[in-house]
């Protein structure tokens, strides 16, 4: 028995690992009784019954990050709502993934999230494949109700392998969480604080020629148009998808 | 109802700069019953008999958090001392620390022997940094006695982060960290500091061990009220006669407190618990002051009539925006849209549809944010639109 | 066993704040050369020691002067005529919060709750306190900061 060390990436089965016990545990997930290994998140059970939670900063394998709170639960007995993917489950949990109260407050989150989003999906090159768009969409999230003050920042596109657009970032971590468990030299970090927050990458400088090199980890997994490789006009496009609902 | 002092009882009494003044006052006699006579599970039986709760705001009972540690497996264990007060108006931990830092010291020792720990930190924040030499003389002074018998305590600093008093960034400051909150679990009773299994505890809260261990459960859980036993050091601040650090028995009156020990008038509102606490308008004046009413970390911040509510959710809401860690969606974005919302109504620009708004945006960010900064945020708009709705639809655009 | 005390990655890691600190009081701030200088030594990214300076108010990454004075905003320092306190430090000093004196002797921030609201106004000086503040008192107080 040991406790998790939180300074390291390590695989989310080893995050909990102290709980571990041999018996399969029994929860309630939305009315319906299912039995899941001991260790797994409430997010990773969900999804194994075929239960699928919205989440913007999950990265199936690495710790969870736990930032964007999409993946907000009910949990009988709680205060709050519980994270989903940070939350392990335990013998008799009653969970509820799509209760109205969760849905409001996800739908919320997602306005929370547009406050400050740029109004450029029409002409971003990730509007098709974007995580966001797409969530909101599934949560019929409108024109946000919320507003708050937009951040701009310079295209960064000096770099010939990936493009960034830090207005466009929702905070997620991914790219941090991603680049860190890839690379032994990490490239980004989280700087600043509040409303404030920024994914910096040297002394908060844009990514130069030489910064990056070859994994695209980062990009693969950003859920929103602030990484996307370069793309010159007639280039394929990533996918040909696109999300009008809602 | 006077004042009771059990936590402040050395202070203005003792000289806090030598130890032999404590010493004379009964000093360590707590911590040597508690090393010779008592065992570590029987420490934490009598704090949790006593029923002492957390006094720095989330009131969690004390001894139930220290059997986790005691109980957890693992050799090294740690006990923090909270002294990152930064809750707007909240000062009391400063007082305890000029005026008797020594009963604190004792009170970690006690900690550490009960939980199994040997070592420990004291988190102040960098506005305290007048108090460091104050606090280093301290801890040299018990160290040089020879009270420390094998424990480490270190003075950990801040550097300029309310967020910092939240424990799990309490935590990550003290490793070198941002000092961002962590999800639980797990939680730091079994994996705290560096990962090992650590408590943490307020200032006034560990002040109330040694009297505890000397007096019994039973003596403690006399005061107060059913569910918040001992008494409670509150900061009074704002528009009162007499500004200051003063001690009751939890659950009196909030009325007491203010109108009575600290002298205020034509009182409009009470905010009680800093930024993050509940707003009471004057006709609540009759609210006991306990945990399952209003509390806190004791804060208790007084507007007589002259003041605007609004001005002062916006101020509220404007310190937290600039304090909230940034790491959650609902906490990062919604202080900030609650700030800008309600600098609209501070101009007279607000509209009806934005108050509708602000009673969503308050219910997702309480259920949905990561720790208590973000769950508590809406609390002062949430009051006030209850208790003075009114002043918002004053300033509506027309 | 050897007697010299080897640290633990994370217990040097641990320094990084107080190392911030330090630099800063040395050279007014947390400059690149600071950050570069840290994170050689520390084995870490310089972005992380960017992310750790940029978060704490008390460091800046921004040149400081050699006295920095620190007004308290919050709700109870406001309530007791804070505004005239730093009006009459703007006044005294010819800079408003957030700027530095041409000569460097003085830079004045405003700052939240800095637990000193029993004796409201209050202002920090080089993390000194000062209490019970009147505009009256401000000349006299500034000119003891050479």
């Amino acid at each position: 028995m040991c406790a998790p060390d939180h300074s390291k990436n390590i695989n989310r089965v080893g995050l909990f690992s102290y709980l571990i016990v041999e018996k399969k545990i029994s929860l309630n997930i939305n009315g319906i009784n299912v039995s899941a290994r001991p260790g797994l998140t409430i997010l990773e059970a969900a999804r194994e019954n075929g239960i699928d939670i919205p989440t913007l900063c999950h990265i199936p394998d690495l710790l969870p990050i736990g930032a964007c709170r999409l993946c907000v639960v009910e949990v009988a007995g709680s205060r709050t709502l519980v994270g989903s993917c940070h939350t392990p489950i335990a013998e008799g949990m009653v969970i509820q993934t799509h209760s109205p109260k969760v849905i409001a407050t996800r739908r919320v989150l997602v306005e929370l999230m547009l406050a400050s989003h740029p109004d450029a999906c029409l002409i971003c090159d990730k509007a098709n494949i974007c995580e966001l768009r797409r969530i909101a969409a599934d949560l019929e999230v409108g024109l946000p109700r919320f507003r708050a003050r937009k951040h701009y920042f310079p295209v960064e596109d000096e770099n010939d392998r990936m493009v960034r657009d830090m207005s466009k970032c929702v905070q997620c971590r991914r790219c941090v969480m991603a680049c860190k468990s890839q690379s032994g030299q990490p490239l980004f970090s989280m700087a600043y604080r509040g409303f404030d927050s920024k994914v910096i990458y040297g002394n908060d400088q844009p990514l130069d020629r030489d910064a990056c090199r070859d994994c695209d980890a980062c990009i693969e997994i950003c859920p929103s148009g602030a990484l996307r490789k370069p793309r010159k006009p007639g280039e394929e496009r990533a996918d040909k998808a696109l999300f009008i609902k809602g | 109802m006077p004042q009771q002092r059990v936590v402040l009882k050395n202070c203005e009494v003792i000289d806090p700069e030598r130890i032999e003044s404590y010493l004379a006052k009964d000093g360590f006699k707590a911590l040597a019953k508690a090393r010779q006579e008592m065992t570590p599970e029987q420490i934490t039986n009598e704090i949790k008999a006593s029923g002492l709760r957390g006094r720095g705001g989330a009131g969690f009972p004390c001894g139930i958090k220290w059997e986790g540690a005691r109980t957890a497996p693992g050799d090294i264990k740690y006990v923090i001392c909270n002294a990152d007060e930064g809750e707007v108006g909240t000062f009391k931990d400063r007082y305890i620390l000029e005026k008797d830092p020594f009963t604190l010291v004792e009170g970690i020792l006690i900690a550490g022997h009960a939980i199994g720990a040997k070592q420990g930190y004291i988190y102040l924040r960098a506005e305290y940094h007048h108090l460091l030499q104050h606090l280093q003389s301290t801890i040299d002074q018990v160290t040089q006695r020879g009270f420390l018998n094998g424990f480490k305590l270190e003075i950990r600093e801040g550097a300029g982060a309310y967020i910092c008093g939240e424990e799990s960034a309490l935590m990550d400051s003290i490793e070198g960290k941002r000092g961002e909150a962590r999800y639980r679990p797990p939680f730091p009773t079994t994996s705290g500091l560096w990962g090992k299994p650590t408590i943490i505890n307020n200032v006034e809260t560990l002040m109330n061990i040694p009297p505890i261990i000397l007096n019994g459960a039973a003596w403690f859980s006399q005061m107060g009220t059913e569910r918040s036993k001992g008494t409670k050091v509150f900061s009074v601040s704002g528009d009162v006669e007499k500004p200051g650090v003063y001690e009751m028995a939890l659950g009196s009156p909030l009325r007491e407190l203010v109108e009575d020990l600290a002298g205020a008038k034509n009182i409009k509102m009470v905010q009680i618990g800093g930024a993050t606490g509940r707003v009471l308008p004057a006709e609540k004046l009759d609210t006991p002051l306990a945990f399952e009413a209003v509390l806190g970390a004791g804060a208790v911040t007084v507007y007589n009539r002259s003041r605007d509510v609004i001005d002062i959710v916006h101020r509220t809401m404007e310190f937290l925006a600039e304090e909230s860690c940034g790491k959650c969606t609902p906490c990062r974005q919604g202080t900030e849209v609650m700030a800008e919302v309600l600098a609209k109504f501070a101009k007279n620009e607000g509209s009806l549809k934005e108050l509708q708004n602000l009673a969503d945006l308050s219910s997702a960010m309480m259920l949905a944010s990561m720790c208590g900064l973000g769950q508590a945020a809406p609390n002062a708009v949430m009051d006030s639109l209850q208790y003075f709705r009114g002043e918002y639809e004053k300033r509506v655009a027309s | 066993m050897t007697s010299k005390r080897v640290k633990k990655p994370s217990q040097e890691r641990a320094e990084l704040v107080e190392r911030l600190k330090e630099a800063q009081r040395h050279h007014g701030c947390v400059s690149e050369e600071v950050i570069a200088a840290l994170a050689e030594s520390l084995a870490i990214p310089v972005h992380e020691v960017y992310g750790v300076a940029s978060f704490y108010s008390f460091l800046t990454t921004r040149p400081l002067g050699r006295n920095v004075i620190l007004v308290c905003k919050s709700l109870p320092c406001h309530l007791k005529g804070a505004e005239m306190i730093m009006e009459a430090v703007a006044k005294e000093l010819g800079i408003g919060p957030g700027e530095t004196t041409a000569d460097g002797r003085f830079s004045f921030e405003l700052t939240n709750c800095i637990g000193l609201c029993d004796h409201a106004p209050a202002m920090l000086i080089n993390q000194d306190p000062h209490l019970d503040l009147t505009p009256e008192k401000i000349k006299q107080i500034l000119k003891s900061y050479k």
